[in-house]
């Protein structure tokens, strides 16, 4: 892409990259941690996570200030103006990924005063799994590569997969043991936040989409199921 | 868009000579009716010589040569057996600097039925500048003085008043070059609110070298270059993704 006739309107499109990779790069680090807290039960660093998103907070406030003054002040127009207006929409999802990692540590506050069950490792994985394309869909941001955008894009069911396979096992157990519905309940909260941050993935991935090629990445998402069939209770003898 | 629109005027391979030189090389456009279309392009480009093509103001020019077709309403403008004079009071056209004549507000506006015969009557000729006045959004401050000078008003009441006299002979057409280009903010968003009602009745065509003022009033845009058409296409699309890379660097500021 050619240069602006005017240098500093370059600089300030330069600085939204720059700054929407420093959020990515947090909201990444900010469930990295979190799903580090669930995995060794350390709650010290889930009380750091919960701490740190003020910081994403802010991150978001500055961004959109600034964003709202190039559109005012620069009246950017095509390529531009998508670059601008995705990087508003991109920076707001990534302040709700940092929320739902607070989130996930709260839950993990909660999982390490109580005995692990094995579902937690399913759920360890599926953490993985979300950062993995998270990482991958700011990377794809950072070269505007929508080829990974769109494999984020695709693979989003897996997660899908792995959260319905994670509700009916927790299902299953607490219908076992009531005892465990408390513990199973923050677990699936756990698991249900995750599913949410491969949705913003994949949201990020269409955003990446519309700046490159100007027009929508589509519908044509595949999905999980719906959740299906579920255990049966079984049935009440009085 | 949100309504069906007919073709007003149709060009097929113009091609505008000055002398030896080539202004416009072979535009061919299809201009709707009750739609602003806007023409944009780097200084130079031909916008304003292919926009004076629509009315034959280029006639006036000895060393102008035009070829190819341009039709309204699928009769050929330039063909022998056409009067510019009644064809401008067809397709209008203000220009760039408000140019009112020295004469009063109430003359400016009569002028064109006079001289085309519009009017029957006294009556008939004042019912047709208060129309004009009421149409161009400048009634309500001239009402009390319309034989006060035209060029005594302000530039931009100037320009509604040009506005006026160039709908009084009812034209179909409403050719605008750079018409905001002299007038402050609140002039401009008065007239650009005046190019949006004139739509319901004229096919407008504006000149602009303001690409938010473009953005703002047209449905259409075409962005010329070189004497060329590069590209035409809903204002929309224009703006946020434009097909050609050399709109796409003209629109954003860069270098071409």
């Amino acid at each position: 892409m050619s240069k602006h006739i005017v240098t500093a309107f370059d600089a300030e499109l330069q600085s939204i990259s720059t700054r929407i990779s420093e959020m990515g790069g947090l909201a990444e680090e900010q469930l990295s941690q979190a799903l580090e807290a669930i995995r060794e039960r350390d709650s010290e660093l889930a009380a750091e996570v919960i701490a740190a998103d003020v910081r994403l907070d802010k991150l978001e406030v500055d961004f959109e200030e600034f964003a709202i003054q190039m559109l005012a002040l620069r009246q950017p127009m095509a390529n531009d103006l998508r670059e601008v207006v995705a990087a508003l929409k991109i920076a707001s999802t990534l302040e709700r990924i940092g929320d739902l990692a607070k989130n996930i540590s709260r839950r993990a506050t909660y999982l390490n005063e109580n005995q692990p069950i094995k579902v937690s490792s399913s759920i360890v994985r599926m953490g993985n799994q979300t950062r993995l394309l998270v990482s991958e869909v700011l990377d794809a941001y950072a070269a505007r590569d929508t080829a990974l955008a769109v494999s984020v894009w695709t693979r989003d069911v897996e997660i899908d997969e792995m959260y319905n396979s994670i509700f009916r096992e927790l299902i299953t157990y607490m219908m076992e043991d009531q005892h465990l519905i408390g513990l199973c309940s923050q677990l699936l909260f756990v698991a249900k936040n995750l599913e949410r941050i491969g949705d913003h993935a994949t949201f990020i991935s269409e955003m990446i989409y519309y700046v490159v090629e100007g027009r929508p990445l589509g519908d044509s998402r595949p999905k999980g199921e719906p959740l299906g069939e579920l255990p049966l209770p079984r049935p009440f003898h009085g | 868009m949100d309504q069906t629109t007919d073709i007003k005027i149709v060009s097929r391979d113009v091609h505008v000579y000055y002398g030896e030189n080539e202004a416009i090389k072979g535009v061919s456009l299809e201009i709707e009716d009750n739609t602003v279309t806007a023409f944009i392009g780097p200084s130079g480009c031909g916008k304003s010589t292919f926009l004076r093509c629509l009315n034959r103001m280029n006639d006036t020019i000895d060393v102008c040569r035009v070829t190819g077709d341009i039709e309204l309403d699928g009769h050929d403008i330039y063909a022998r057996e056409i009067d510019p004079v009644q064809l401008r009071a067809r397709v209008g056209m203000v220009f760039q600097k408000p140019n009112p004549f020295p004469k009063s507000i109430y003359d400016n506006v009569a002028y064109g039925p006079r001289i085309h015969g519009l009017a029957d009557s006294k009556a008939d000729l004042d019912a047709i500048v208060e129309h004009s006045l009421r149409r161009a959004a400048i009634w309500d401050e001239v009402k009390d003085r319309l034989d006060a000078p035209g060029t005594g008003l302000s530039g931009g009441q100037q320009q509604r008043l040009c506005i006026a006299r160039a709908i009084a002979t009812a034209p179909e057409v409403l050719l605008m070059d750079e018409p905001c280009s002299a007038l402050d903010p609140i002039a401009t968003a008065q007239v650009e609110e005046l190019i949006h009602e004139l739509r319901e009745n004229y096919a407008v065509v504006i000149v602009t070298h303001s690409m938010q003022q473009a953005a703002r009033v047209s449905q259409k845009t075409a962005f010329f270059h070189l004497g060329l058409v590069l590209e035409y296409d809903e204002t929309g699309k224009i703006f946020t993704n434009p097909d050609h890379e050399k709109t796409q660097q003209y629109i954003t500021g860069r270098f071409g």
